[in-house]
């Protein structure tokens, strides 16, 4: 009986190894062989932008070519870093991957993981078409290469309610902040809710906190502020952007329980009907597209801080997530699928995912919704892109700006508490 | 077959597989939060070995710290007060009344099967300011004032609101132990006191819950345990705000490892949680008069 005992167990070890074997091999023989499938890790859902671009390109170049493709999404953007970081930290990149400008990408480019899309699209002529300031927008700061390939072209701008603005006697759109509060107050006194904001999430307050300091020294501010050069309490643009915050903030110029509020909803209740103002973008046109068309809304850029230089650029241009191209799989398939991917990205941009395309077309294409031909001039031949303190900011000083940010938005803390404190984040 | 189980063989073969992966789960992950928090590390790139740097700053610099274990402690006893003695409370009325015990049972017990993100987005709704969510609109009716009261985003009582959602979701779990537990006291007992003169809270006070007391000490331990390590409902319902007002330590450790890329750092909290946690235990063992017979 015992030794028959032996005998299975031997037997169930053996299979058991077999198993494991047979999947070790099949995993090397897979890395050894021909390509036979393109692998992409996108943050997002099926419904987002990222996914439905990606998704018609590989699909039709995969179908033409009899390849297979897999995108893995992740929707969360922790759980989406913290992935990325596990395929870095683990030299297992997939072919494709969704990566922002700033320390995840100089991270793989420390693993020498990352294809120069500049010189790509040099070899393949369409680096003339990229539109400047999305091309500046995602320079590498360190060797000012091109690591990374738009998602697409996102401008953003406030839009508003004329039926609002002409009820409270305001005839022309702020071009100022200091209009801006004038504005509000009016709206306020009506008895309705002057600006929305998605406060939970922290890009919508921190637009706040750049606007000034992007309109007046560009990038300069945020980069010194990182490197210690520049301070909040020196710099009178962010000075300016930190009071700005704080009245409307405090002044009930946002939604009661703003901070509570994310982007998603901040949208259902401005595009239903609540609120006079809200900062958007060509994101959320086909959420806009309705009642743009009926003359209901209209849209101003970001108005100018007064009293000092601001640059003529006046928009915010960024390019999204941007992609990766992981240059130990980048072969001639993929640079294949490269070529097909510029030729077809822009149709994908504006019949797919619905937003610009990075690549400047000689014309819009027909039959999109009027707010892409309305808004378009407006970044036209912008070449200075939107300065977003994500991509600028060590994540640690970045979190904790994150809490500064809401706690001075709701005044439980004052501007000077903030200056004091965000300034003793930089030793 | 029970002479099986008799042996010690037999037992082994039983319990080593949950060893194993108890200990590949979570003494492992232990120790090596224990040795990344010696070390200054983004999660990429290379680890800078800076000794008890990491601690140092955490128990002397980290001011946010400080307040996110004060906030687990104040979460934990209104977890404790609400989950337990709530419990208690709701399973003596239960075991009170016979016409729909079990329609109420079921209806309390529905929140525990709710997942934790379904149960935060609905009490984000149930709370909400702009649009007026339901709370509000009907503590309107009483003042006009309420209206525009804020719950989740008011630093001055976010933390509470979040306790409360949590304390919610699983007070119909221990509801249902505390009451298998009432159920199962001797009936003689019972009698034996009403017998005596007691009243029917005099039975429950003097002889009942004494009875069950084991099953409450062990239930006190359980949100203790849950409560000190609990994350998803700061996180989803405040993500530790507004600013620091509701931060957890756990969502402090969060916070610190995956959103400042600070891993070293973020390992440490880690280690300071697991210190918290097997201090606060053993203490409250040692109050309990649990484990006094091993």
């Amino acid at each position: 009986m015992k030794n028959m005992r032996k005998m299975v167990s031997l037997v169930l070890t053996a299979a058991m190894t077999a198993g494991l074997m047979t999947g070790m091999g099949a995993l090397t023989a897979s890395a050894d062989s021909e390509r036979t499938k393109i692998t992409a890790l996108l943050k997002g859902t099926e419904s987002t932008e990222q996914f439905q671009t990606f998704d018609y390109l590989l699909k039709n170049f995969c179908d033409e070519k009899g390849l297979d493709y897999e995108i893995e999404l992740v929707n969360d953007m922790q759980d989406y870093f913290t992935k990325l970081q596990m395929y870095i930290n683990s030299d297992t990149l997939p072919d494709i991957f969704g990566c922002p400008n700033g320390t995840l990408s100089a991270a793989c480019k420390d693993i020498d993981a990352l294809v120069d899309v500049g010189a790509e699209l040099e070899r393949n002529g369409y680096a003339d078409k990229l539109n400047g300031a999305i091309r500046d927008f995602l320079t590498d700061a360190d060797d000012g290469n091109l690591y990374l390939f738009p998602q697409g072209l996102y401008c953003e701008y406030f839009m508003y309610r004329k039926d609002i603005f002409e009820d409270a006697g305001i005839t022309d759109a702020p071009t100022t902040w200091e209009e801006f509060e004038e504005d509000c107050q009016k709206i306020a006194d009506l008895g309705e809710i002057p600006v929305i904001v998605g406060g939970s999430d922290a890009w919508q307050l921190m637009r706040y906190l750049s606007f000034s300091p992007w309109r007046v020294t560009g990038p300069e501010f945020i980069q010194g502020y990182q490197a210690g050069t520049d301070s909040f309490s020196e710099n009178e643009s962010a000075k300016y952007a930190v009071n700005l915050l704080s009245d409307l903030g405090t002044k009930g110029y946002f939604e009661p329980g703003f901070a509570s509020v994310d982007f998603t909803s901040a949208c259902n209740l401005f595009f239903g009907g609540t609120g006079a103002i809200f900062y958007t973008g060509s994101g959320q046109i086909s959420l806009a597209e309705e009642m743009y068309d009926n003359g209901e809304l209209g849209f101003f850029p970001v108005p100018d801080t007064e009293g000092m230089d601001n640059m003529a650029t006046n928009v915010p241009i960024h390019a999204g997530f941007a992609e990766g191209f992981n240059k130990a799989t980048y072969d001639d398939t993929m640079q294949e699928f490269f070529d097909y991917m510029c030729e077809n990205f822009s149709d994908a941009c504006y019949n797919q995912a619905h937003v610009f395309s990075p690549f400047n077309e000689d014309s819009l294409p027909e039959g999109l919704p009027q707010l892409y031909y309305d808004t378009q001039p407006m970044f036209e031949d912008a070449e200075t892109a939107w300065t977003s303190w994500d991509d600028k900011l060590d994540s640690d000083v970045m979190t904790k700006i994150v809490d500064e940010q809401q706690k001075l938005a709701q005044g439980i803390t004052t501007p000077d508490e903030f200056i004091e404190t965000c300034d003793s984040f930089i030793k | 077959m029970q002479k099986a189980f008799g042996k010690k063989s037999v037992i082994f073969m039983f319990l080593f597989p949950a060893f194993l992966i108890y200990t590949a789960f979570v003494i492992v992950s232990i120790v090596w939060a224990g040795y990344y928090s010696f070390f200054d590390w983004s999660g990429v790139g290379e680890k800078i070995f800076v000794g008890f740097k990491n601690y140092v700053e955490l128990l002397t610099q980290d001011t946010v710290f400080r307040s996110t274990v004060w906030h687990t402690i104040v979460y934990t006893i209104i977890n404790v007060a609400i989950q337990v003695f709530g419990g208690l409370l709701f399973a003596v009325l239960l075991s009170r009344i016979k016409r729909g015990r079990v329609a109420l049972q079921t209806l309390y017990y529905i929140p525990v099967v709710i997942s934790s993100v379904a149960i935060c987005q609905i009490f984000t709704k149930l709370f909400s300011v702009t649009p007026i969510g339901i709370v509000n609109q009907i503590l309107s009716f009483i003042n006009p004032s309420f209206k525009f009261m804020e719950w989740i985003s008011n630093p001055q009582i976010s933390l509470y609101v979040t306790a409360f959602v949590e304390a919610y979701k699983y007070l119909g779990l221990y509801m249902v132990i505390f009451y298998a537990a009432l159920i199962g006291v001797p009936d003689e007992l019972g009698e034996a006191a009403l017998i005596d003169g007691a009243a029917v809270w005099q039975e429950y006070l003097y002889v009942k819950i004494p009875y069950i007391k084991p099953v409450i000490i062990a239930n006190c331990l359980l949100v203790l345990n849950g409560s000190l390590r609990s994350f998803e409902f700061s996180y989803l319902l405040t993500h530790g705000g507004p600013g620091n007002a509701s931060e957890l330590m756990t969502t402090y450790m969060y916070k610190q490892a995956f959103s400042s890329m600070k891993y070293g750092y973020g390992s440490a909290v880690a280690i300071m949680i697991v210190i918290i946690c097997m201090v606060v235990g053993l203490l409250f063992r040692k109050f309990s008069g649990e484990g006094e017979d091993e």
